[in-house]
């Protein structure tokens, strides 16, 4: 009778065991799982984040004669907020700016800031990607 | 016997004679400039120059910096940092250098930068002169030179075109109380009191196309013809007395020291050198 009685509670007990086991380790793969998931989308999102992060632009400009010209829309360009960095090439009569995308530049702002620097804006393209000075013409 | 009118004519014309012969002898003294050779200066830029003994300063846009270089061309000294750099002025051992970007004013001393504290703020310096206390500078987008003098402050000239105002003004220089303004983009040179009273015009007859740069010596005026690749000069009364045009290449300065001239050149990066053995200025 006590052997039965024993062997009753064994295997109570070995099931129970195996019951929390189990639970356990569906708990540790659901933990795990969500942690993957929560991993990747960050990832997702940082790379999100870097794609945008910066915004480009290339600005024709009429009227790229001489140093004191090209510099003078340099530095205005540059009193722009959110104009990270500024590249004049006076030969082909372009501007190219790198942008912080968390502040907005609109094209009505840099035709502005052209003209007032006393220059005539032409094509004004915008992109995600850099222009490369060299090749873009 | 001669006739009253026939004498009369006689004389008047032999005085005209004796004037323009005259005229024309005071031209051949002034008109002494000879081209001698040009000097390479590779990997410059070059918007300002200065003289300092037997050594010439540049500034160099492109790289931001001010180079000390011999007569050969080969830089001695280098200094980086600056924010576009542009028309220089030297008093004694000083050189004064106007970053076009940042609106300051720097000073190098023996290899020491200082700020010199401008008590009116610029919008693009494009140029600077110094004489004993008193500096000025090309205030290019305000359209005006500022003259500092200690506490002091004058304004001269305002955005325009008329007689005493300026149009994106690019290089200043002192002689005899008076102060030379190369009004580039109105292709043309005025002088002004230090009051900022506007006292006479210069160059406005030749068709100057940009007067970038500007020297004043003694008995000359020199300037600078950025886009007509000449350098003009002038007598003090703004009489023309030689024309420059030796293969330049956009041209923005001139220095003149001892019987010599050196002319920059921003495209080719190479100074036109001139020597003058007649007039010591």
């Amino acid at each position: 009778m006590k052997k039965t009685r024993i062997r009753y509670s064994n295997n109570r007990e070995r099931k129970n065991i195996f019951k929390h086991t189990v639970l356990l380790v569906l708990t540790f793969f659901l933990f795990f799982a969500m942690s993957s998931v929560n991993a990747q989308t960050d990832a997702q999102t940082d790379t999100q984040t870097d794609a945008h992060e910066f915004s480009y632009a290339k600005i024709e400009v009429n009227g790229l004669a001489c140093p004191f010209c090209a510099y003078g829309l340099e530095k205005k360009l540059k009193e722009i907020d959110g104009v990270e960095s500024v590249e004049i090439d006076v030969e082909e009569g372009l501007a190219f700016l790198s942008m912080n995308s968390n502040q907005k530049v609109t094209r009505e702002d840099l035709e502005k800031i052209v003209t007032n620097a006393g220059f005539t804006p032409g094509a004004i393209d915008f992109s995600d990607k850099t222009f490369n000075p060299k090749d873009d013409r | 016997m001669i006739d009253r009118p026939y004498f009369i004519a006689f004389l008047l014309g032999f005085i005209t004679i004796l004037g323009c012969s005259e005229n024309k002898k005071e031209n051949r003294e002034q008109a002494l400039w000879k081209f001698n050779k040009e000097i390479p200066i590779d990997s410059i830029s070059p918007i300002g120059i200065v003289a300092q003994g037997d050594f010439l300063w540049l500034s160099d846009v492109d790289n931001n910096r001010v180079v000390k270089i011999d007569l050969d061309g080969k830089i001695l000294e280098e200094y980086s940092g600056f924010q576009r750099p542009m028309h220089i002025a030297i008093q004694d051992s000083k050189i004064y250098i106007p970053e076009y970007t940042s609106d300051t004013l720097s000073i190098l001393e023996n290899g020491t930068i200082t700020t010199y504290p401008l008590k009116e703020i610029p919008d693009a310096i494009a140029g600077v002169a110094v004489e004993g206390s008193k500096v000025a500078i090309a205030d290019f987008y305000n359209h005006r030179v500022i003259l500092q003098q200690g506490e002091s402050i004058t304004i001269i000239g305002k955005e325009g075109h008329n007689d005493g105002e300026l149009y994106y003004p690019t290089d200043v220089a002192f002689s005899n109380n008076l102060i030379y303004v190369a009004d580039a983009y109105n292709d043309r040179v005025q002088v002004f009191d230090l009051d900022g009273k506007y006292v006479k015009m210069i160059g406005w007859n030749e068709g100057i196309k940009v007067a970038t740069g500007i020297k004043v010596t003694e008995t000359q005026v020199i300037v600078v013809d950025f886009e007509g690749n000449r350098v003009l000069v002038y007598d003090k009364n703004g009489r023309l007395i030689q024309t420059l045009d030796d293969n330049f290449n956009q041209p923005t300065d001139v220095e003149v020291k001892d019987n010599k001239m050196y002319i920059l050149n921003y495209s080719t990066g190479v100074i036109s050198f001139y020597e003058n053995d007649e007039k010591k200025d």
